[in-house]
């Protein structure tokens, strides 16, 4: 706020200047959340290099370990090498976040275009039933399904978290194909006998692609916390399959012994993946809206 | 115009009670799916020991024989009466276990609600006044931060932290052992788990406030105001605040489902004896009765709470027919719980 010493203030529109500059800096490229969050891929993809242990090797001699030389990050209550652990429990963690936002998206993608596609009363049927699944608590309905499956395991995680998180989306992208249908381009390629799947992937795709990234990524993150939270809690992944959550599911005991080491390390990595794509989601959604406003 | 709004709000109902009614019958339904076995979390260990007639039996006095719609009849017409049945674990009224624990919940998520606001008002405003500054930037980088945490690892730093290096809170319960009546004592339970609540939820909403308020100084009032002399504070906290309260309050209602899901997991990282950690054992050790009540609790205040946000946005502006507003808000937090 620009004052002068009498104590008047100039009014008016004149501090355009800053946020047309902040605008600038916003949309900038997160280069740095990619970068980090790159490595830790690349560094969980190339585990067998990174990793200086076996990671499901429990050395019985070496339990909870603080952090030293030979064991970089420690070692937990069981003996297992935290660094390796890191590394290949990314694997199972960072996987389980892809696959099971794959399927929510495809699931939302589907749910929502058949929506907006029907009649008005199917669409609101639809979309009530969608809310109400919402209603549920999702951890709770995450428990009930992984119960019908049985014993968890990655794949089954994934499918799981899957399925229970495409309702926020699909919200979505039934809104932008209500908008979208009436279009000329969509009517016209029905009338040529333009499949459903053809409408959609040719036309409906490439329009709200963009609308439903933010979420996706933002899915993605949120799929990742609920695998950890689950197998911290000791309903997700089992203790022999390593996953960042399941290495903090030993932090009962590590809370005992006072090993900092065993619940900070595997936290951090997870706090960092989270804020590198929660940083690429806030920046794809600020492009998103600055196309918006320029059309 | 007044038969109108009568046949307005007749319909939010409808839909308020047909919710309600879809939610019990995808509970009731879901929860026998599974291959829990209720007979384990009325009888526990004795279960493995039990004949298959003494299971059979078992099962004919819990009704849970009768093929599954007959039950769901059954549990409908005694919900009409207001009898949910007997909990299988805690072998005693549904109603009066979870009365027992209502209040625990209701302080911790009641408050850590009110607080979140409150402080997401403040918050926002503080950065939405010093925009672009460093202290906003700073603030907005925590913020950005503090909600990539997940919940249960905060706990985690914080037991670690308070309980076990320093000893100056208790890591888990809602009271010491004999000390139920203790006030103080309770709130010492309280600190950790509420510190959590609010903390996973503060910077999304006060972000979501902090932008709302950026677009309303940006209107031309603001200047006329200042132009006439009146000071900012006053701009800020008596117009520009005033104007965007009804988003504000709509998006309170909105934030419900989250807080009740943050709850959840808040509550058994503590072990905190709330309605939270009692939803998540029963769905875990089949406590059909139990669950059925707190499930249809919760979705009772969220179905009510998202039709309050509906009518509350349709209001402010009537051009909102879809519920726009819910969707962006659940946009990104639809996780977590």
């Amino acid at each position: 706020m620009a004052t002068d010493n009498n104590g008047f203030q100039i009014v008016g529109p004149k501090q355009i200047s800053a946020p047309v500059l902040s605008e600038q800096t916003k949309h900038r490229l997160p280069s740095v959340s990619f970068a980090i969050l790159g490595m830790i891929v690349l560094g969980c993809l190339l585990a067998n290099v990174t990793a200086t242990k076996d990671p499901s090797y429990m050395d019985l001699m070496n339990y909870t370990k603080a952090p030293n030389r030979e064991f970089l990050f420690g070692t937990d209550n069981l003996g297992r090498d935290i660094f390796s652990c890191i590394w290949y429990g990314g694997r199972i963690s960072l996987s389980v976040g892809v696959i099971a936002t794959v399927i929510s998206t495809v699931l939302a993608i589907l749910y929502g275009s058949v929506s907006g596609l029907a009649s008005d009363m199917v669409d609101t049927i639809m979309m009530r039933g969608a809310e109400i699944v919402l209603t549920i608590p999702s951890i709770l309905l995450v428990i009930f399904i992984q119960a019908v499956l049985g014993e968890p395991t990655t794949l089954s995680i994934a499918f799981v978290i899957g399925i229970t998180s495409w309702c926020s989306i699909a919200k979505v992208v039934r809104t932008e194909v209500r908008q979208l249908r009436k279009s000329e381009y969509i009517v016209a390629s029905k009338c040529m006998g333009g499949s459903f799947f053809h409408i959609l992937i040719r036309h409906l795709g490439p329009n709200f692609i963009s609308a439903i990234m933010f979420m996706v990524v933002m899915n993605m993150r949120s799929a990742i916390v609920t695998e950890s939270t689950l197998s911290f809690m000791g309903m997700g992944l089992p203790l022999e399959v390593i996953s960042w959550g399941s290495l903090l599911s030993l932090s009962d005991k590590a809370l005992m012994t006072k090993a900092w080491w065993i619940i900070m390390i595997p936290g951090l990595f997870l706090i960092v993946v989270l804020f590198c794509l929660t940083n690429i989601g806030n920046w794809l959604r600020t492009s998103v809206s600055q196309k918006e406003s320029n059309l | 115009m007044k038969t109108n709004k009568v046949v307005y709000y007749l319909k939010k109902l409808l839909i308020f009670l047909v919710s309600i009614l879809a939610l019990s019958i995808l509970v009731f339904f879901i929860s026998r799916m599974t291959p829990t076995d209720p007979l384990q979390s009325y009888y526990g260990e004795r279960t493995e020991k039990m004949s298959v007639e003494e299971k059979d039996r078992a099962r004919e006095r819990l009704g849970l024989n009768d093929p599954i719609v007959i039950q769901y009849g059954k549990w409908v017409q005694n919900a009409f009466h207001g009898e949910f049945g007997i909990s299988f674990k805690y072998k005693q009224d549904v109603k009066i276990v979870i009365g027992k624990r209502i209040g625990n919940t209701l302080v911790l998520g009641g408050v850590g609600f009110i607080l979140t606001f409150v402080g997401a008002i403040l918050l926002g405003v503080l950065c939405a006044t010093h925009e672009n500054s460093l202290l906003d930037r700073a603030i907005s980088t925590i913020g950005t931060i503090t909600s990539c945490i997940p919940e249960f690892w905060f706990s985690l730093l914080l037991i670690f932290v308070f309980s076990v290096i320093w000893h100056v809170l208790p890591s888990s319960g809602a009271y010491s052992v004999g000390k139920e009546g203790d006030l103080l004592d309770r709130i010492r339970h309280l600190i950790m788990p509420m510190i959590v609540v609010i903390f996973e939820h503060l910077w999304y909403y006060a972000y979501m406030v902090r932008n709302k308020l950026l677009e309303e100084v940006r209107s031309d009032y603001v200047s006329l105001f200042k132009s006439v002399g009146i000071n900012r504070r006053r701009i800020v906290f008596g117009h520009c605040l005033k104007n965007i309260m009804p988003t504000i309050v709509s998006i309170m209602a909105i934030s419900v489902p989250h807080i009740i899901g943050g709850t959840y997991i808040v509550e058994s990282v503590f072990s905190y004896p709330g309605i939270g950690m009692l939803s998540y054992e029963s769905a875990r050790y089949g406590d059909y009765n139990m669950l059925m009540v707190l499930c249809m609790m919760t979705g009772i205040v969220i179905i009510f709470c998202n039709i309050l946000g509906q009518i509350i946005n349709e209001k402010i502006d009537p051009r909102i027919k879809a519920n726009e507003i819910t969707e962006r808000s659940e946009v990104s937090y639809g996780d977590g719980q």
